[in-house]
């Protein structure tokens, strides 16, 4: 079998391989960087939507963050309102009660005042009476007869009213 | 059942799609061993003449080269078939993958090197790295490398030249004469430096690319000569086996099969793509067209 030269120049195969080069680059550019550049394109306009997507989710979840939080600052304002409300409730009713209990207290006081008044007073009524039932019989047997003791006892009252005047002007 | 069938019938696809890639390639060996018998000692010579064809100026040779290079290109076209298979914009394919790096690595190649406006090149770029790149790895499989051809980087050189030349008269033949006499008296060397740049470019990959060829059979034949020499004292057969060509000759090949190959092929994309870009008056023909708006403008104003 012959063989060619190593060195050699001979047009038509120059030109069939410039036509190979020129046939490769076709191939490559129709069945591989048309298809390849054709799926990044797609790929990319799939990203691009899903980011945009994504980012209108995204202002969408900030709108409800805001309108929840504003909720929930108006229910702490709400909350402190009815705590202040039922504070205020519970000062003014708390407020009445003692009020009240010191009227009844002052009531109470008054009425065992008046009776222990009362009962001072019918002591010493009959302290008196009692006084001037010795003091007659006293007097009776001292002076031995009998004084008269309607007069006496009359004596014995004003001495003894007297002597309570001064006491109850003492106190 | 139905998605299984189709799953199964993917595959079978897939596989097809690979054996008539590498279809080809076994064809041009198959072609080789059968026309070409084992020859002993050093042989260097170019690639095999299969028949020849009586043309006007010159008679055509179809050569192993030529054989080779179109076994190449059909093989690629296959490949990418075969990589852009069911594209999806969400990948659960490696080759998908592998698609895409290499289209995206091309892109910014091209982008980094020559500019925005060149948008078209990248596939001529990947062109350009796949066939050589292939045509120098064909030697991996004992066949002829038609990149060590003069004639195949030859054509490719010529339409690279012609590109160049394309670009650098984007502002008219006057810029382009005139862009040779920068300094008048140096215009003889720029013509003479423009002409060689497409001869520089073919003489570089095809002797690169030869060379390793020449050294690899050379060291060859000096390990059978040598292991002949250390081991005929071995009984019968023995010493006839080349023990020394085992080993050293495959690291060589790495080098200059495998490495050597794909650096010419990435020395020439980067060389066309920066003499390219340099070619072309960039500043120049933006300015022009500019220009030339603005004049359009102030027409479509006046009417």
């Amino acid at each position: 079998m012959q063989s060619q030269d190593i060195i050699n120049v001979n047009i038509w195969l120059i030109l069939i391989s410039l036509c190979n080069l020129v046939i490769l680059f076709f191939i490559l550019k129709k069945f591989l960087f048309k298809p390849v550049k054709k799926i990044l394109g797609e790929r990319q306009a799939e990203y691009d939507a899903k980011f945009a997507e994504a980012e209108g989710k995204l202002a969408e979840a900030n709108e409800i963050k805001d309108a929840l939080e504003e909720k929930f600052a108006g229910a702490d304002d709400e909350v402190d309102k009815i705590i202040k409300e039922a504070k205020d409730n519970a000062q003014r009713r708390g407020d009445s009660i003692v009020a009240e209990a010191k009227d009844k207290a002052g009531i109470i006081v008054k009425n065992a005042e008046a009776e222990a008044d009362l009962r001072k007073r019918k002591a010493a009524e009959s302290i008196k009476n009692e006084i001037a039932d010795v003091s007659v019989e006293i007097a009776e047997k001292i002076i031995g007869r009998e004084v008269s003791e309607k007069d006496h006892r009359r004596l014995m009252s004003d001495f003894i009213d007297k002597i309570g005047e001064d006491d109850g002007a003492d106190q | 059942m139905n998605s299984k069938r189709k799953g199964r019938s993917s595959r079978a696809l897939d596989i097809l799609i690979i054996i008539l890639a590498v279809l080809p390639i076994l064809a041009c060996i198959v072609l080789k061993v059968l026309t070409n018998p084992a020859s002993e000692g050093i042989n260097i010579s170019g690639p095999l003449i299969y028949f020849h064809i009586h043309m006007p100026i010159q008679d055509l040779y179809i050569t192993e080269s030529q054989i080779n290079s179109l076994a190449v290109v059909i093989s690629v076209f296959w490949l990418c078939i075969y990589l852009t298979r069911g594209l999806k914009t969400r990948p659960d394919k490696k080759r998908q993958i592998v698609a895409e790096w290499i289209v995206e690595k091309v892109d910014g190649l091209v982008k980094n090197n020559m500019g925005s406006y060149f948008k078209n090149f990248p596939p001529f770029i990947a062109a350009i790295m796949a066939l050589s790149a292939f045509s120098s790895l064909l030697s991996l499989a004992g066949l002829f490398p038609p990149t060590s051809d003069l004639n195949v980087v030859g054509g490719w050189a010529i339409l690279v030249f012609i590109l160049i030349t394309h670009y650098k008269m984007k502002c008219g033949p006057w810029q382009y004469a005139k862009s040779f006499a920068s300094p008048v008296a140096l215009a003889p060397l720029n013509v003479i430096s423009e002409v060689a740049t497409p001869i520089s470019m073919a003489f570089r990959h095809y002797g690169n690319v030869l060379s390793g060829s020449v050294v690899s059979v050379l060291i060859g034949a000096a390990l059978q000569g040598l292991s002949a020499k250390l081991f005929s004292w071995l009984p019968g057969a023995l010493s006839g086996v080349p023990f020394l060509r085992i080993g050293l000759p495959a690291v060589l090949s790495i080098y200059f099969d495998v490495f050597s190959g794909c650096l010419q092929a990435f020395i020439f994309a980067m060389l066309t793509m920066l003499y390219v870009a340099n070619g072309f008056p960039e500043e120049l023909y933006f300015k022009r067209k500019e220009k030339k708006n603005n004049k359009n403008n102030n027409k479509v104003k006046v009417r």
